[in-house]
């Protein structure tokens, strides 16, 4: 798949689906994207225009209209350039991914296992972002939150933006496996150690821009693995990204021509990463 | 738009007096039921053996559900198997020889289509899993015969019954559409509810496009309750558990291959998951969700499941539990 083929599977009311059927905001908030740093505005703009209209009145998305609970995705909406979405419903998306964090790290949860006497364990020292409010904080939506954050904070800083990028960070690398890279949000189970995935380390690894030390470079060395390993055009995509934020990309790496896009996510970003090579930049956070 | 289907129904607003006359009619009718032994239908479950992955599969298939005698002639089947993780060598997913035997199977017993669908609740490339798996080899076309059900097109439902705390869940259209929805589980002990069997499959029906990866309401709310709810919202699915090679020990992930050599099938779910802890060596009475799926005197019972095929004496294969769920262990009578 391609620009083409994004542009021809656009769905009448402006959003994409993840394969076929009714429009969702992740797919949606990605061509977007794509087609944006390839220059095919116009498709864009009805993207956009979908976007605006499945915003609720909380300031957040849900992950398709007709669900009535905004989640993970605002973070992937609050990247998209403020200009280009509109100002007032960008500070809204920041003002709701600031308001939300998983549920183990609140003051309610906190104090009502305190009462309990459950001890907390040290991995929930730092709030993260949940898939949906009301649960726990995972990998995957703490990583896209965290970049929406990074974005927001170059423009616009405030203390607030900084400490949650940096307590984001703290649950990133409290949450990674023990043989490095990261599951979906556990590193160990009944005390069994998590196995890292590609996807999520990826993911993680674009978060952690600017960040170093012996965890991440321990984290890079297993994504740098995956990498030569993968057949998962998702999990290529985000090993990619993350590999790029830390500026540890092998330059002769070459994607194998096997893999396949088959979804509007992966084919959008695998446009992105692409982009980005050509653009000697990255498209993916600095979309403009 | 997310569609809406109200399985509730609720009462209009009713006067003081209705409100007596119903309930001393109610009362009248629950005491004369106090006096009244109502009959269970026996449900009716098959074990057959199935020593290896290999062509035999198909034949067995074939018997095992002529004998639940399904009339499918005309109907939309979705076959529901488990996928889990990329590891093709484990135990951890549904084979796909099982798949495609049933697959075949429905096909021949004249289903109108019958299509593979699948939620995995850790990875998000779910058709790079399938294909990890062996699905692409087993199944021709299997692309084309699969839906990911993460990210399908989805309808609110509210359960006639609930047991969680969750109000209501967005399920899949293509697992609601479906007029006979067939789950395809793996036979695992599991780290947070003991086993993992048919109903427990039905977690991969709960979209993470709408949920997450991992589909953690669920988790919150309570595992053996969204169970329970998952129970109600599909309660006609069939059930076939994949026991030729299982999962025991730190299932359903973790945990090591365990040969039991069977295969495992009903219209009933609590009757053959029940059936399916027995051949484990585990008490079906001390699974939560079993317990809260099923009534008093229930399809739990074994006097209450008609059995067809090897007794489970015969087949009965002690799944290691981890300490955690040792008291889980059927004691022998």
């Amino acid at each position: 798949m391609s620009i083409g083929t994004l542009v021809n599977k656009q769905n009448s009311d402006g959003g994409w689906p993840y394969v076929r059927g009714g429009s969702w905001t992740e797919p949606t908030v990605y061509a977007v994207m794509a087609l944006l740093a390839a220059g095919e505005t116009e498709a864009a703009g009805r993207g956009l225009h979908w976007l605006r209209k499945a915003r609720r009145s909380d300031g957040g998305w849900p992950p398709r209209l007709g669900i009535d609970q905004s989640g993970w995705v605002t973070g992937l909406v609050a990247l998209l350039p403020p200009a280009i979405l509109g100002e007032e419903i960008h500070r809204h998306a920041v003002r709701w991914l600031l308001g939300t964090e998983g549920k183990e790290t609140t003051r309610i949860y906190r104090l009502r296992e305190w009462l309990l006497g459950v001890p907390s364990p040290a991995e929930q020292d730092f709030p993260g972002w949940p898939w949906v409010p009301g649960t726990a904080a995972w990998v995957g939506p703490t990583s896209i939150a965290i970049m929406a954050l990074q974005k927001e904070n170059r423009q616009r800083p405030t203390s607030a933006i900084a400490n949650r990028i940096r307590e984001g960070q703290q649950f990133l690398l409290a949450r990674m496996c023990k043989s490095g890279g990261w599951n979906h949000g556990s590193s160990n189970a009944l005390g069994y150690a998590a196995h890292p995935y590609p996807e999520t380390t990826g993911m993680a690894l674009a978060a952690l821009r600017g960040v170093t030390g012996p965890k991440v470079e321990m984290a890079v060395a297993v994504a740098q693995k995956f990498l030569g390993e993968c057949r998962s055009a998702d999990a290529l995509n985000w090993l990619r990204l993350g590999l790029r934020a830390q500026d540890q990309m092998p330059h002769d790496f070459c994607p194998p021509s096997d893999v396949a896009r088959r979804t509007i996510p992966e084919t959008s970003l695998d446009v992105l990463v692409a982009e980005a090579v050509r653009q000697g930049r990255d498209v993916f956070v600095n979309l403009v | 738009m997310a569609n809406e289907s109200s399985a509730k129904t609720f009462p209009h607003s009713m006067s003081r007096r209705e409100w007596l006359a119903l309930s001393a009619g109610a009362a009248t009718v629950a005491l004369s039921a106090c006096n009244t032994q109502r009959p269970i239908e026996p449900s009716l479950v098959s074990i057959v053996k199935a020593p290896a992955y290999d062509q035999s599969i198909y034949d067995t298939m074939r018997r095992m559900l002529a004998s639940h005698s399904l009339d499918v002639r005309g109907r939309n089947i979705v076959l529901k198997p488990n996928l889990v993780e990329f590891e093709p060598e484990s135990s951890i997913n549904t084979n796909p020889l099982v798949v495609h035997a049933a697959y075949e199977a429905f096909h021949a017993m004249g289903a109108a289509s019958v299509r593979i669908a699948e939620g995995p609740g850790h990875r998000r490339n779910t058709l790079d899993l399938a294909d990890a798996a062996g699905y692409f080899k087993i199944v021709p076309q299997f692309e084309d015969q699969f839906t990911d059900l993460n990210l399908d097109d989805v309808t609110r439902v509210y359960p006639h019954r609930q047991f969680s705390r969750v109000e209501k869940l967005y399920l899949p259209n293509t697992a609601l559409g479906a007029d006979l929805l067939v789950s395809i589980a793996k036979m695992k002990t599991h780290h947070w509810v003991g086993a993992t069997l048919s109903m427990k499959n039905l977690f991969g029906t709960v979209p993470s496009g709408v949920y997450g990866w991992p589909k953690n309401v669920l988790h919150w709310a309570g595992i053996d309750e969204s169970i329970a709810d998952l129970h109600e919202a599909f309660p006609h699915h069939f059930s076939i558990v994949d026991g030729i090679v299982g999962m025991e020990g730190n299932g359903p992930i973790q945990g090591v291959p365990k040969h039991a050599g069977v295969l495992v099938a009903g219209n009933d779910p609590v009757a053959v998951d029940a059936t399916c802890c027995r051949i484990m060596c585990i008490d079906p009475f001390q699974i939560g969700y079993l317990r809260l799926a099923s009534d008093t005197d229930s399809h739990m019972s074994e006097r209450n499941v008609n059995q067809i095929g090897e007794a489970i004496a015969d087949v009965a294969t002690p799944f290691d539990l981890i300490p955690e769920f040792q008291r889980l262990r059927m004691v022998k009578s």
